[in-house]
């Protein structure tokens, strides 16, 4: 069987254990849900000029997130140590890993998104770029958990490592202000978040409109973000992972 | 290079294994072999180093000199080669907790590359011949103890590994589990598996190993077959003898200079001696010169323990080096 195979067995182990729960299926639709409806009661018109923000803002908190408890808890269990006993090598155990916490983001997301369109009215102009969004969203971020968050022991210590840019990050990537009306100095720092390219793919998809008029860059910028995490996610994952 | 060491009769071979971790040195070149079928204990006290040297034989860990063979391969070069013949049962039972004791094994199937079918198959034999067929559906959370490490066990064999790790396999068990835990190592051990086992409990060892490895303090003190690391204690070492009158401890040993310690229990006296035909000598001339007879006398060959106790005894280091 080859090592694909096995991270795919990796991957329905974690969906089965943790990430198929109702409470954290609830959990990630529903912090989102109540931000965009906050937003929407206050401002029916405006409300599509965070929306995909906020969804992008929800695949970066919920995949870090998932990956980090998944990870320190199997790493306290000991269930990560059997796995690298395994003839996995650390590649296969992060593809695996990631996979999951991928598909939990973006099923939520899509839960989520089909909400809005349904209830709010929310158009989706471009749903094949909305999608690319969230799919190399959920991929990186998730590998930006499990990066995180192999090298820590405890939850928390993985949650505080993470919030020292999680934070930064939605303050400088247009979630909640859109890129045009960023302060000039913002500007660059923004250009260098893969949150800020994520988002306006994902404005992109659903308005149409975003600070790129084309998807071209964000999605170039995107997939380089991607497999720059793919590439560090491996072997940081067989230096830390049994300290 | 795999094929040629497949043909010989070496499961493990262990040549200048060194480790350290910043100044400490928690291997220094170890060396030993393992033949295939055997058991082989791997024994030391706390911090000697053995469960660095299973980590680095499965590899989680990397070392930093010497070489490794294991079934002719080297896991640090070759990892799924080596990962995917060895079983490892590590110190703690690391299954899935919230998985059902079946899906577990059936998991580490998947994992071990074994095609559906087969995991199946083999999940419902192992369920059954470690006597766990009744908690197939249970979460493996819910288990005993006992049950945890049986399970733990059973998942190491599920893709039948030629060389199964065994460390501490039997801590924190009752007595009638880890018996019944010795007859499973005794099974698969008769099936052809070679098992790698580190434990405290040297009855353990005396019981189920072939060969011994004794590591103290990073290095290999002593190595050989069961029986001839208990030789290095002497024949015999321990004596029960019952004297007709009062004896005073003093007297005795003064008179008989090869009784290392003696210790009276219940009128016998138990007597931790260097030389049983010199000591047997003793005691009749202090029998004669005191007007005492022997009334009762007997003799117990060293235990591995009592080697073991020797051993550290003569590698006793003051520093009291431990590892990680």
């Amino acid at each position: 069987m080859s090592q694909i195979a096995r991270a795919f067995a990796i991957s329905r182990k974690d969906i089965e254990s943790y990430y198929g729960k109702p409470p954290l299926l609830t959990w990630g639709l529903l912090f989102p849900a109540v931000l965009i409806l906050a937003v929407y009661l206050k401002d029916q018109a405006g409300y599509l000029a965070v929306a995909p923000g906020i969804i992008g803002m929800t695949l970066l908190f919920g995949n870090t997130s998932m990956a980090a408890i998944v990870i320190t808890f199997e790493k306290r269990a000991g269930t990560l140590e059997r796995l690298l006993l395994a003839p996995v090598t650390a590649r296969t155990i992060v593809f695996g890993k990631a996979l999951s916490a991928a598909a939990y983001g973006i099923a939520t997301s899509i839960v989520l998104t089909v909400g809005l369109v349904v209830f709010l009215g929310m158009p989706l102009a471009r749903p094949d770029v909305f999608a690319i969004g969230l799919v190399l969203g959920a991929g990186t971020f998730s590998l930006l958990g499990i990066i995180t968050s192999v090298m820590v022991k405890e939850v928390f210590e993985a949650m505080t490592l993470m919030n020292f840019f999680r934070f930064p990050l939605l303050f400088v990537s247009g979630v909640f202000m859109p890129m045009s009306e960023m302060p000039g100095w913002i500007k660059p720092v923004a250009y260098i978040s893969p949150l800020t390219h994520v988002v306006e793919l994902l404005h992109l998809g659903a308005s149409g409109e975003a600070h790129f008029t084309s998807p071209w860059v964000p999605l170039a910028v995107s997939v380089l973000f991607f497999i720059a995490f793919c590439a560090v996610a491996g072997p940081a994952f067989r230096r830390y992972a049994t300290r | 290079m795999h094929q040629d060491e497949q043909e010989t009769q070496v499961a493990v071979k262990v040549h200048g294994l060194r480790k350290s971790y910043g100044s400490l040195v928690a291997l220094d070149g170890v060396s030993f072999e393992v033949s295939r079928g055997h058991v082989f204990a791997y024994l030391g006290p706390n911090g000697a180093g053995k469960t660095t040297t299973i980590n680095i034989l499965c590899g989680l860990i990397e070392r930093d000199g010497g070489e490794v063979s294991i079934l002719g391969g080297d896991v640090a070069r070759d990892p799924v080669f080596v990962k995917s013949r060895i079983g490892v049962v590590t110190e703690n039972s690391n299954l899935y907790p919230e998985l059902r004791c079946r899906r577990d094994l059936e998991y580490m199937g998947e994992i071990y590359g074994l095609p559906g079918a087969e995991r199946r198959r083999r999940a419902e034999e192992l369920l059954d011949s470690f006597g766990l067929t009744e908690k197939a559906d249970a979460p493996f959370g819910s288990l005993s103890r006992g049950m945890k490490r049986r399970l733990t066990i059973a998942a190491a064999l599920v893709h039948r590994p030629e060389v199964l790790f065994l460390d501490e396999p039997t801590t924190g068990l009752d007595v009638p589990s880890a018996k019944s835990l010795r007859g499973f190592v005794r099974r698969i051990v008769s099936d052809g598996t070679t098992v790698f086992l580190t434990t405290h409990n040297l009855f353990e060892a005396e019981e189920l190993a072939d060969d011994v490895a004794v590591l103290v303090g990073g290095r290999i003190v002593a190595r050989g077959s069961v029986a001839e690391i208990k030789t290095r204690v002497g024949s015999v070492r321990n004596l029960a003898v019952r004297f007709s009158g009062d004896v005073l401890a003093d007297a005795l040993k003064s008179a008989c200079p090869a009784i290392r310690s003696a210790k009276l229990q219940e009128g016998v006296w138990l007597l931790d001696v260097v030389n049983l035909h010199e000591t047997l000598g003793q005691l009749l001339a202090f029998c004669q010169q005191h007007g005492h007879w022997i009334q009762d006398v007997g003799a117990k060959e060293p235990t591995l323990e009592d080697a073991f106790v020797s051993l550290l005894g003569e590698t006793a280091q003051p520093d009291g080096r431990d590892g990680p």
